[in-house]
């Protein structure tokens, strides 16, 4: 597993158990997690987390990863986000304030719009195709009865997909999640 | 169409709850600009069938802008002294900003002249961009399209704020309170058509809001805003800063004078305490509304003792003002209002997740996450919320944010960890609050300096609910006492108090004698 989506998925997490992030990243990464703790890039202690020069490892890897590609295409999918997203935190809201069935019946619109955008994104950065399959995981649970998997924190429920979607794809498109912020978008 | 003369004397259902206002206050003299009504009759009518409706009715709103015209000395439409109105919707129940109202109609080219000749450029100018402001966004014209005919403006307004009872947010308000009426009697809204007064006049005018006591607190002082040199809009809508009403005292004290006169006649005429909306134009008092005000529980409690010492009430209405729901929120503890006002505001947002809490405000995840382990209360403030902020707010306390709405990520996440959290307080308020220590209410959507301590009233130990119960005692079926020989009833549902009154029991001891009373005088008025 390549060092950048190890870093940049403990730096999502904030604190994570090495199980949860194998869990995360569906694959054993012991070794590569070694070697970043050896070379102080993370910080080891009843949990993972990114270390100051780690935050400077893994921004240099994400402008290396960005090198390449059509800035065009991402922000036409950060664009394409901004409006489902809007869409899915209302209809989360809905879920969460008035446990409303209606608001489960819209998951399935709401996944069938971010798939193409994920796929856009993922022409262009081929790491974030993973998020197809997270996203997929945790609407499977939620369509098995187990709604716990839409919002629920610390697990990769729905949600906590989602917002680090959302995140990757602020920082694709080359903004800072400040600059996001200012435009409205990165609520 | 009905005169709103002070002899019109319909029924609130009838006129809505402004138009009852309006005439109740013209009965007694009170000084209102006049108005007239297109009653909620009609609008029932005009849901069902807009465009007749308005044809039948059209021959009476001309009549009643003659009227207007009459009783102001001004021509509508034209100068030297142009008669402007607002049409406004009235409902049965109150919906605080949910439905549409219109302000400074009448408005044109020949208007403006008139106005500028008759005071000045800059008030003409400010009434008209103001008109032009408020008619496109209610109507929903494109700008610079607004009809230079009167009547035109007039019929596209009361058809706006007819078809404003469908608007989503006020079928969304209905639904919310359980406003729905039955199919059959769909409701519908009045409109008041009423002149023009101008707190944008000068700098002796204004518009402002009146509680007649404090709504909040229950503490026997009046409770209010002020806006100088501004419209009544820009007071409820909350987008520019008004000052407390102590200020109108300062700078217009005949004028505060007369406005609290005014007030304490209309708590005696509606035996409550009232919010009373008001217009200052050119150093004259000018009262545009008044209702019965919504009340905290605490005030509820205080201002029912208050009006009964005074004697506006009797003991039987005494305790109808004071429900059980009343007391069982006084009885949990809770940020008490007094010890709230009492501490600097330090932010205001939205309340995203409700609660009370507090600690100290941390800007930094790591930070947040070392002084919980070192066991503090902690507050995380952040500018807007990332993922990996996740773990960081399962550590606090209660969360702050400086930008983001009710369904942003971080509402999303801290309604789950079911921490207390007020976002979109703006921008710089994490530096504000940094290393503070600051009590989070998500209730209230505020943030307030210091550690708050939580309180309850317990009818043990509170003078308000002891008075309330010793009121309760005489008249109620079932007495209720603390101590005493008698036998004990803890529950207080509806069920248990009535079988202890089939039972033929007269008194009982219970930890909650007040609520136990209150129930069984709701059960022996059915």
């Amino acid at each position: 597993m390549s060092e950048l989506t190890v870093l940049q998925a403990v730096r999502l997490k904030g604190r994570v158990s090495p199980h949860d992030l194998a869990a995360a990243l569906a694959e054993d990464v012991t070794n590569t997690v070694e070697r970043l703790v050896e070379s102080g890039l993370l910080i080891e202690s009843t949990t993972l987390r990114i270390s100051p020069s780690g935050r400077v490892r893994l921004d240099e890897l994400l402008t290396e990863e960005r090198a390449g590609i059509d800035p065009s295409a991402l922000a036409t999918a950060y664009n394409d986000f901004h409006s489902v997203n809007t869409d899915f935190k209302a209809l989360v809201t809905d879920w969460q304030l008035n446990r409303d069935p209606a608001a489960l019946a819209r998951m399935d619109g709401v996944h069938e719009r971010v798939l193409p955008i994920i796929a856009a994104a993922a022409a262009q950065l081929p790491r974030l195709d993973a998020y197809r399959a997270k996203l997929l995981a945790a609407l499977e649970k939620i369509k098995a009865g187990d709604t716990a998997w839409l919002t629920r924190p610390l697990v990769d429920s729905y949600h906590t997909v989602w917002f680090e979607l959302h995140e990757e794809l602020i920082l694709a498109s080359g903004l800072t999640r400040e600059q996001a912020a200012r435009s409205g978008d990165a609520q | 169409m009905v005169l709103l003369d002070g002899s019109a004397n319909l029924p609130r259902k009838i006129l809505g709850n402004k138009g009852h206002g309006i005439d109740a206050m013209r009965r007694h003299k009170l000084p209102v600009p006049p108005a007239f009504c297109i009653t909620t009759e009609v609008g029932v009518r005009y849901l069902a069938e807009p465009a007749k409706t308005l044809a039948t009715i059209w021959d009476d709103v001309l009549d009643g802008m003659s009227w207007l015209e009459a009783e102001t000395s001004c021509t509508f439409g034209r100068g030297p002294h142009p008669l402007l109105v607002s049409v406004r919707s009235g409902a049965t129940h109150s919906m605080p900003g949910m439905m549409d109202t219109i302000l400074d109609l009448g408005m044109n080219d020949a208007v403006e002249r008139a106005l500028t000749s008759a005071s000045s450029a800059e008030f003409a100018r400010d009434t008209r961009r103001r008109f032009n402001r408020i008619y496109q966004h209610i109507v929903g014209t494109e700008p610079g399209s607004v009809p230079a005919d009167p009547h035109a403006q007039l019929r596209a307004a009361i058809e706006a704020v007819f078809a404003s009872w469908n608007s989503p947010r006020a079928v969304a308000y209905r639904a919310h309170w359980g406003l729905n009426q039955s199919p059959a009697d769909r409701g519908s809204t009045a409109v008041v058509v009423q002149a023009m007064v101008f707190g944008n006049h000068d700098a002796d005018s204004g518009s402002g809001a009146l509680f007649s006591r404090n709504p909040i607190t229950g503490a026997n002082e009046p409770f209010g805003e002020w806006l100088r040199c501004g419209q009544g809009d820009e007071v409820v809508s909350g987008v520019v800063d008004v000052e407390p009403i102590t200020a109108l005292r300062d700078e217009q004290p005949a004028v505060y004078d007369e406005l609290m006169d005014a007030a304490r006649r209309l708590e005696r005429l509606g035996s409550d305490v009232q919010e009373i909306e008001f217009t200052v134009d050119d150093g004259k008092l000018w009262l545009l509304q008044t209702r019965a005000a919504e009340k905290s529980a605490q005030a509820t409690a205080r201002l029912a003792l208050q009006l009964r010492r005074e004697g506006l009430i009797d003991d039987t209405e005494t305790l109808g003002r004071v429900t059980r729901a009343h007391v069982e929120t006084l009885l949990l503890p809770a940020l008490q209002p007094e010890t709230r006002l009492a501490a600097p505001l330090l932010a205001k947002g939205m309340p995203a997740c409700p609660g009370v809490v507090s600690g100290k405000a941390y800007t930094e995840v790591d930070e947040a996450l070392n002084a919980a382990d070192r066991g503090e209360e902690v507050i995380l403030v952040r500018d807007h919320t990332r993922p990996e902020d996740v773990t960081g707010m399962l550590a606090a306390q209660g969360i702050v944010t400086e930008v983001g709405g009710a369904t942003s990520h971080a509402a999303v996440v801290s309604r789950e960890l079911g921490r207390v959290a007020v976002v979109g307080c703006g921008t710089g308020v994490a530096a504000a609050l940094a290393g503070k220590q600051i009590t989070v209410d998500g209730y209230e959507g505020e943030v307030r300096e210091g550690n708050l301590a939580l309180t309850a009233w317990s009818e043990g130990d509170t003078p308000e609910l002891r008075e309330l119960a010793d009121i309760a005692r005489p008249i109620s079926p079932l007495r209720a006492h603390t101590t005493g020989e008698h036998p004990t009833l803890d529950d207080a549902s509806d069920a248990a108090v009535r079988a202890a009154m089939d039972a033929g029991l007269t008194d009982v001891v219970s930890a909650t004698p007040l609520i136990i009373m209150l129930t069984a005088l709701r059960l022996a008025a059915r």
